[in-house]
């Protein structure tokens, strides 16, 4: 079986899904030293901390990426390259994707969570898009200019205008590097989101509403997801030469 | 489109990469149904001037054209023309196989798929055009059990092959070759030769080669070009037996180039 299969994606996620709730089961399984229900609470608190953001954060990740791709297929295939403007917004994608998450994370806690004192989806928006934006656009833009010319030329001879290249031959063969550049930025939003409940919990313990056996759980497991996202990834970009593009018409 | 004697026409034709002039007032009548070559040395503007023709030169941006172009009698720059009905009338090999990395029998039914409603054909009419664009390269008999196969996978002058098979189901009228062979070992030359004498009558032919030897074996008419200008055009046994300018015998008596 080839990795870059859909097949391989599909039994890559199962994975995932299994390694979640392995670690759901694991947490239950430790006993409490009182003997009461800590560890179902903590269990508790934890997906109620991942799942209660959840909500919010699946259609905001979703939006900014299609937004990252549109972004990038623009400057990549209608903005002439030797244009001013491409060239100003490709530094400024170049200097935000630079700067650490870590950075971002930081920034998004005390610009914006601490004074309002809840998270609201414009401050997640703010947050996400600027962790998962410029990375995402600057990998969808290599995945695009690695598609081969001479194909890309003989696609254009046949008759096909620019949207039928795009979306019949670029976006196919880009694929699976833009979906290593997207999988690579959630893992970045992950870790992120792990350090600041690190940081939350340490700075401002009077508003953490989970246990800290749930705390320390939640890091766990969004630094497993994120270095699951991370691997995957990792897998997916490996085989970039190889995907399967029968009926892409 | 109208037809008449000839399949392309230029006149005074120039055009820049920028500020660089590519092309000086070319004027050039490529005839219906031959197969005309275009020589001359690297940078002279051969694979430029070919490119005009299907117009896929544009798609670079800095590129300023003068000047007319009819292909079948009709100004491929009137504003009434559209630039898929010209490239699918003009199809185009390049010099390197680009097999599409997909099935051979895919690859057959792209072009055709690009201009035509998604899933307009029916299975028996799509194995009928695989196997007659087929037949017609004469790969029919060595593919036939391997439709499925990835056509990046075959040898390079199957690939080749191929990728004039894919033009034919566009019914093009006109095929431009740009140095179809200078991947290709001696057998795969010879191959593609003997293909393009078989479609000359059906198709206009103009390859742009740097052989010489080749451009004489199969070209019935020839153009040498220089410095973006047109030289001569003459039928091949007279421009490299008997040329009228210097800088053609220079040329074809291989004193440089």
């Amino acid at each position: 079986m080839n990795r870059s299969d859909p097949i391989f994606h599909i039994i890559a996620l199962i994975i995932l899904v299994l390694v979640f709730f392995l670690i759901w089961n694991f947490t239950n399984l430790i006993p409490d030293a009182k003997g009461g229900n800590t560890a179902d609470r903590a269990v508790q608190d934890t997906l109620s901390i991942i799942y209660g953001h959840l909500y919010k954060m699946i259609p905001i990740c979703c939006v900014v990426i299609l937004l990252s791709l549109a972004v990038a297929f623009f400057l990549e295939e209608w903005l002439p390259h030797k244009s001013l403007q491409y060239r100003i917004i490709e530094r400024i994608i170049a200097i935000l994707a630079s700067i650490p998450s870590l950075i971002y994370g930081l920034l998004g806690i005390y610009l914006l969570v601490v004074p309002a004192d809840k998270v609201s989806y414009y401050q997640l928006t703010i947050i996400v898009s600027l962790l998962v934006m410029p990375y995402t656009i600057q990998s969808t833009q290599k995945a695009i200019q690695g598609v081969d010319i001479s194909v890309r030329e003989a696609v254009y001879a046949l008759g096909a205008n620019r949207w039928k290249v795009i979306t019949g031959h670029v976006f196919p063969h880009a694929f699976p590097m833009i979906s290593g550049g997207i999988l690579t930025a959630i893992s970045r939003v992950l870790a992120t989101a792990a350090l600041i409940i690190v940081v939350c919990d340490w700075k401002i313990p009077e508003s953490n509403s989970t246990s800290s056996f749930g705390f320390s759980s939640s890091v766990v497991v969004l630094l497993l997801s994120a270095l699951s996202l991370s691997v995957l990834s990792s897998l997916v970009a490996k085989n970039v030469n190889h995907i399967n593009l029968n009926g892409i018409v | 489109m109208e037809t008449n004697n000839f399949s392309i026409e230029t006149e005074n034709l120039s055009l820049w990469y920028g500020d660089f002039q590519a092309l000086m007032d070319v004027s050039v009548k490529i005839p219906d149904g031959k197969i005309t070559g275009l020589i001359g040395p690297s940078g002279c503007g051969k694979t430029t001037l070919l490119r005009c023709f299907n117009r896929v030169n544009e798609r670079y941006g800095n590129v300023t054209t003068k000047g007319e172009i009819k292909i079948l009698g009709k100004n491929i720059y009137d504003s009434d023309i559209s630039l898929l009905e010209l490239r699918k009338t003009v199809g185009m090999v390049f010099q390197r196989p680009n097999p599409l990395p997909i099935s051979v029998y895919e690859n057959i039914l792209f072009g055709l798929r690009i201009h035509s409603q998604f899933r307009s054909l029916t299975r028996t009419q799509s194995d009928e055009i695989v196997e007659e664009a087929l037949t017609s390269v004469f790969l029919w008999d060595d593919l036939k059990d391997k439709l499925k196969t990835r056509a990046t996978s075959l040898q390079l002058e199957q690939q080749q092959k191929l990728c004039i098979a894919r033009l034919l189901p566009l019914k093009p009228q006109i095929i431009l070759m740009d140095e179809p062979c200078s991947a290709l070992d001696s057998e795969g030359t010879l191959a593609v030769e003997e293909l393009m004498s078989v479609l000359a009558g059906q198709y206009t032919f103009l390859i742009v080669t740097h052989n010489m030897a080749q451009a004489r074996r199969i070209s019935d008419e020839c153009i040498y070009m220089f410095l973006g200008e047109l030289i001569e055009h003459r039928e091949t046994q007279a421009l490299f037996e008997t040329p009228e300018h210097p800088k053609t015998a220079d040329y074809v008596q291989m004193r440089y180039g």
